[in-house]
């Protein structure tokens, strides 16, 4: 444990630790491009120089290949420092375009807040900017724009250390170096690509699905977490604050996933989520069940709670499918409520869908439901069997009809549109993950929490409270 | 390159094992060498038969200045005007090889005899101006030497 | 003569690159003394001792890095001979690869035992044919005669020594560039720490010793660290191959001992500056070091103290002669050129500052030229001063404010004019012929 002197402040440093990496422990910001805490040190964007005192006035290099060792002091922000850090923002910008005003990264721009902090004045060169690639295609996903990129080689080494995928590059060399994809394939391969647009400290990286969607101002983040697979990588959702809500436009924006990212966790996902989890809007703007209905015929809360409890109370061999995408509180409801009357079984919502990645191992697990291990602690390992039952209630998708029973009453359950909706004796319209607050069980045992973003469709219900009105007690005869 | 793959076996062999990457750049020489050029089934192939990312080969190909992945003319005449050979003259032999044959530096000619290119400093500032055609040195060049090598090159 | 000869002590014919003429002057009998009766140890005090320093430009002593590597660490140690001479105005290792082949493989072998290197590299620039083909086919004359290879001489040390073409990039002259090469990717220079002594290619403990340097072992070893140190000057020990070109009526490779008057060197030995004219400034050492003007060479010697003394250095030992008359701003123009081309673009300052050098400079000659200018190339030069990873920016800039520092009145002409305070030409001769 080295003690070292960050801005004559006594630091005790980690053994093997950077001075970069003990700087950040102890609090002091250290600017840098290139450095990440998970990629290896590549040192080439030369921001984070510090100064070292010693004996014969000093020396500089950078924080972030400097092994901290016992007695030494660095200055972080001594005017030699700072005058190195000026004139560096002046080289990173010397070809940069400067168009903050269409560039979806402003606001959360590394070079946006360098340079206001450390150089701030309009840059002295008078010589034409090098142009370079804008738009350039790595994926059906993700656009570069080469002039803004600083070539902090992020990326690069993102997709050989972390998703190792080996896909990206530098190309050339100078200042005509480009960062390019493979010629021979796509960042499509890559199922954790969008963690690029994440880690790249300019708007060189940009996801088209958040393309010039919205300024990052005007949005909120969200606690959630992944239910596209047993992982539940904790997320942010990003939606639009409140006070800018936008009354002029259609009003969907303003409940809206605009983007998805990550949100650290050292215990479920680290810093990285893969593509699946951005394309949550996807999965989770689907159009809504309506509201409850019998036998297709929409009806009143009340009344098709009625009818549903009327079916229990008739029902001889009751069997219940659970979601795997149903939260721990939900979980527990069902299990409180039905599993004295109802044969129990978990159900898979959803499947692998064709093409999808079915393991590896960074994040991707192969049960694509993210409760699964808590529903199976509660309702057990057999799988669903329907057969003989007399009523069957099905929760959450991934339910087929055909395998029902002849002349079993249905209950169905589904906060999405669907035709077979209508065929089930009682339905009713729950409420979504976004909707409510909850927690899933990943498959390691880890619980993670989501907080809803937006107020509950009109008509849905929670599926606790659907259960809370099931809960018959066992016939005497059972 | 499919064929030069014994000779790629040769060369593994004066290399410590286990380290195959290092055969990136002395087997695209020798692709070039056979093709005039690396074409793309080359990378493809080079990548396979090595086991390295195809990106690796392309970072190579595009950062080294001697590495083609098109053909150039039959004779590549390639003059140097770094310091020591403008100082003896190169900037006026690079003028007159263009205008005899033609050709902007970097272009080649109509009927794709001759490419010419200026390069920087191939370590024969004693002898300079000098002129590279295809591997061979050509030194203390002048217009008139050059105008009798061009002719010579058929 | 300038001096004593330690590297160029023979007749050049055409057989005398050969393994049967090397031996006839006594080739292999360094290595066959080492392998017979010394340990690598003492190899390694014998080369400390003799106060070699290293001619690839930075002049550290090479016993020193080679003490670095622990004999005994338990891991394979390798060994890598820069040839990859792109400094512009430098071509003194082709020399050797061309005309003494031998005398670097033999080195080679005893740098190999002295540091217990199995597999060794020569990593030569692509451009280099001739010398490749010298070089190869010494190797294998080598390998033929067992002096490379498994048990060589007889002894139970072997090793393998690779000849390994680089492909054009300057950047692969830097050491760790070097060994990135090698490893087969783009040759971006390596962040320090770890030394290349700790972890170099194959992140194994590596030596890479210029051509020149390694070179010489032979020479030491056979007769001697002490007598190696009673020729050149008790700081800079031996001798240094100057090549020297540019306006200068003699230019090629010459073998300097150390302490030799560099302007006795320029006038006698070389001939003095082409077409009688005076001499304007020489660069000393590759355009990486800054130019000293006639005046200021008058009473320098050609050793590392009296350069430093002067403001320069001795670089890699190219040596460009420039005559009274040629515009230093067209000069500059040029080495901004060769650097810009040369980035690597890996780290900011270089990658985004060789560029806008380069675009000054064009724009000044180009009649585009601004007040403020000259001191946004100082600025550039600032911002690349022991900032970048290689210290090709350094070098840059060392250029720059070399020239800039005695010339900028040349500069501010161009600037004010339009046009050269001279003809604009780099070139000695009648400026008819310019235009012709």
């Amino acid at each position: 444990m080295p003690e070292i002197f960050i801005d004559g402040v006594a630091v005790a440093a980690k053994d093997g630790q950077t001075v970069m990496e003990a700087a950040r422990d102890a609090g002091v910001y250290i600017p840098g491009f290139c450095w990440h805490p998970q990629l290896s040190v590549a040192g080439n964007c030369r921001l984070c120089m510090v100064e070292v005192e010693g004996e014969t006035g000093g020396w500089m290099d950078i924080a972030c290949n400097m092994p901290a060792t016992r007695g030494m002091k660095v200055l972080t922000n001594s005017p030699r420092v700072r005058e190195r850090r000026k004139v560096m923002l002046e080289m990173v910008l010397l070809n940069h375009p400067v168009d903050c005003g269409v560039c979806d990264k402003a606001g959360e721009c590394m070079l946006q807040d360098y340079h206001y902090e450390h150089n701030g004045a309009p840059s002295v060169s008078t010589v034409p900017k090098v142009r370079a690639t804008k738009f350039h295609d790595l994926s059906s996903r993700i656009l570069l724009d080469n002039e803004r990129c600083v070539l902090c080689s992020r990326c690069v080494r993102f997709t050989r250390e972390v998703s190792r995928s080996h896909a990206l590059g530098i190309v050339a060399r100078g200042d005509h170096s480009l960062v390019r994809c493979d010629e021979k394939r796509s960042l499509d391969d890559d199922p954790y690509s969008d963690n690029v647009v994440d880690i790249c400290p300019v708007g060189a990286l940009l996801s088209r699905r958040f393309l010039y969607k919205s300024r990052v101002w005007y949005l909120q983040k969200t606690p959630s977490v992944c239910p596209g697979c047993e992982r539940g990588c904790t997320i942010d959702l990003w939606h639009r604050k409140a006070e800018w809500r936008l009354n002029a436009l259609d009003a969907r924006h303003n409940t809206a996933i605009e983007r998805v990212t990550p949100r650290e966790n050292p215990a479920v996902n680290g810093p990285w989520i893969c593509n699946k989890a951005r394309d949550l809007p996807d999965l989770l703007e689907r159009a809504r069940a309506e509201g409850p209905m019998l036998k297709g015929r929409r009806v009143a809360m009340a009344e098709a709670l009625a009818a549903a409890r009327q079916l229990v109370e008739a029902a001889r061999r009751p069997v219940a499918l659970v979601s795997s995408w149903g939260s721990n509180e939900e979980l527990a409801a069902a299990h409180a409520a039905l599993a004295g009357r109802f044969r129990c079984h978990v159900k898979a919502d959803h499947a692998p869908r064709p093409g999808e990645r079915l393991a590896d191992d960074l994040l991707i697990r192969p049960d694509k439901n993210p409760n699964g291990r808590r529903a199976r602690e509660l309702f057990g390992e057999a799988p669903p069997a329907l057969e003989g039952a007399d009523l069957v209630l099905a929760w959450g998708e991934g339910f087929d009809f055909a395998d029902v029973p002849r002349g079993a009453r249905t209950i169905l359950l589904n906060a999405f549109l669907a035709p077979e909706n209508g065929h089930a004796d009682a339905f009713f319209a729950t409420t979504l993950q976004t909707e409510r607050a909850g927690h899933y069980t990943n498959f390691a045992g880890t619980v993670s929490a989501f907080t809803p973003i937006c107020p509950a469709a009109p008509h849905t219900v929670d599926a606790e409270a659907v259960f809370a009105a099931l809960a018959v007690r066992p016939r005497v005869s059972a | 390159m499919k064929h030069l793959i014994p000779e790629f076996e040769k060369l593994k062999r004066r290399y410590p094992a286990g380290f195959e990457s290092s055969l990136v750049l002395p087997c695209l020489h020798r692709i070039q060498d056979d093709r005039g050029y690396v074409a793309d089934e080359d990378v493809d192939g080079l990548c396979a038969w090595l086991g390295v990312p195809r990106i690796q080969v392309e970072e190579v190909l595009s950062y080294y200045t001697m590495f083609r992945r098109s053909p150039v003319g039959r004779w590549h005449v390639q003059v140097c005007r770094n310091v020591s050979c403008s100082m003896r003259g190169a900037e006026r032999l690079i003028g007159h090889v263009c205008r005899r044959l033609g050709v902007e530096p970097g272009t080649t000619t109509a009927d794709g005899r001759f490419t010419v290119s200026t390069v920087e400093c191939l370590g024969s500032c004693g002898t300079a101006p000098v002129m590279v055609v295809n591997e061979a040195y050509h030194e203390n060049m002048d217009a008139a030497k050059a105008d009798a090598l061009l002719e010579g090159l058929k | 003569m300038p001096g004593r000869a330690l590297l160029m002590d023979f007749a050049v014919t055409p057989t005398s690159h050969r393994l049967a003429d090397y031996r006839a002057r006594g080739g292999y009998d360094a290595l066959r003394k080492v392998l017979g009766t010394m340990k690598p140890e003492q190899v390694t005090k014998e080369v400390a001792a003799s106060g070699i320093l290293g001619h690839g430009g930075a002049a550290f002593p090479a016993g020193r890095k080679w003490q670095v590597i622990h004999l005994d660490d338990g891991q394979p140690h390798y060994l890598c001979a820069n040839a990859d001479e792109g400094e512009p105005g430098t071509f003194k290792d082709r020399w050797i690869l061309e005309h003494a082949p031998h005398r670097l493989v033999e080195s080679m072998a005893i740098a190999a035992y002295a540091l217990q290197v199995r597999h060794a590299f020569v990593y030569i620039r692509g451009e280099f044919d001739l010398p490749y083909r010298r070089l190869q086919a010494a190797v294998d004359e080598a390998y033929e005669a067992g002096l490379l290879g498994e048990r060589i001489l007889g002894t139970d040390f072997s090793m393998d020594l690779v000849v390994h073409r680089g492909a054009g990039s300057y950047v692969c002259g830097e050491a760790s560039g070097l060994l990135t090469s090698i490893e087969g990717r783009k040759g971006y220079p390596r962040n320090r720490p770890p030394r290349l002594t700790v972890k170099g290619l194959y992140q194994r403990p590596t030596v890479v010793n210029n051509v020149e340097t390694l070179s010489n072992l032979s020479a030491i070893l056979a007769m001697g660290a002490d007598a190696f140190r009673r020729i050149g000057t008790p700081k800079s020990p031996g001798t240094q191959l100057v090549s020297i070109s540019g306006h200068v009526a003699r230019p090629g490779v010459y073998e300097v001992e150390f302490g030799y008057p560099v302007a006795k060197f320029i006038h006698e030995d070389c001939g003095g500056v082409l077409g009688g004219r005076a001499l304007k400034c020489i660069v000393p050492g590759g355009i990486s070091t800054k130019v000293l003007t006639g005046e200021e060479i008058a009473e320098v010697t050609y050793d590392h103290a009296s350069f430093a003394k002067a403001g320069s250095g001795l670089g890699s030992g190219g040596m460009i002669v420039v005559a009274e008359g040629t515009c230093m701003v067209r000069l500059l123009q040029v080495m901004v050129r060769f650097y810009h081309h040369e980035s690597c673009g890996q780290c900011t300052p270089c990658r985004e500052g060789m560029g806008w050098m380069h675009r000054l400079v064009d724009g000044i000659v180009e009649g585009r030229g601004r007040p403020g200018d000259l001191e946004r190339m100082e600025l550039i030069a600032m911002a690349n001063d022991g900032t970048t990873i290689c210290g090709m920016g350094d070098a840059c800039g060392y250029a720059v404010t070399g020239i800039l520092a005695k010339y900028r009145d040349e500069f501010e002409h161009w600037i004010a004019q339009g046009r050269s305070k001279f003809d604009g030409r780099l070139e000695i001769g009648e400026p008819e012929a310019a235009l012709a």
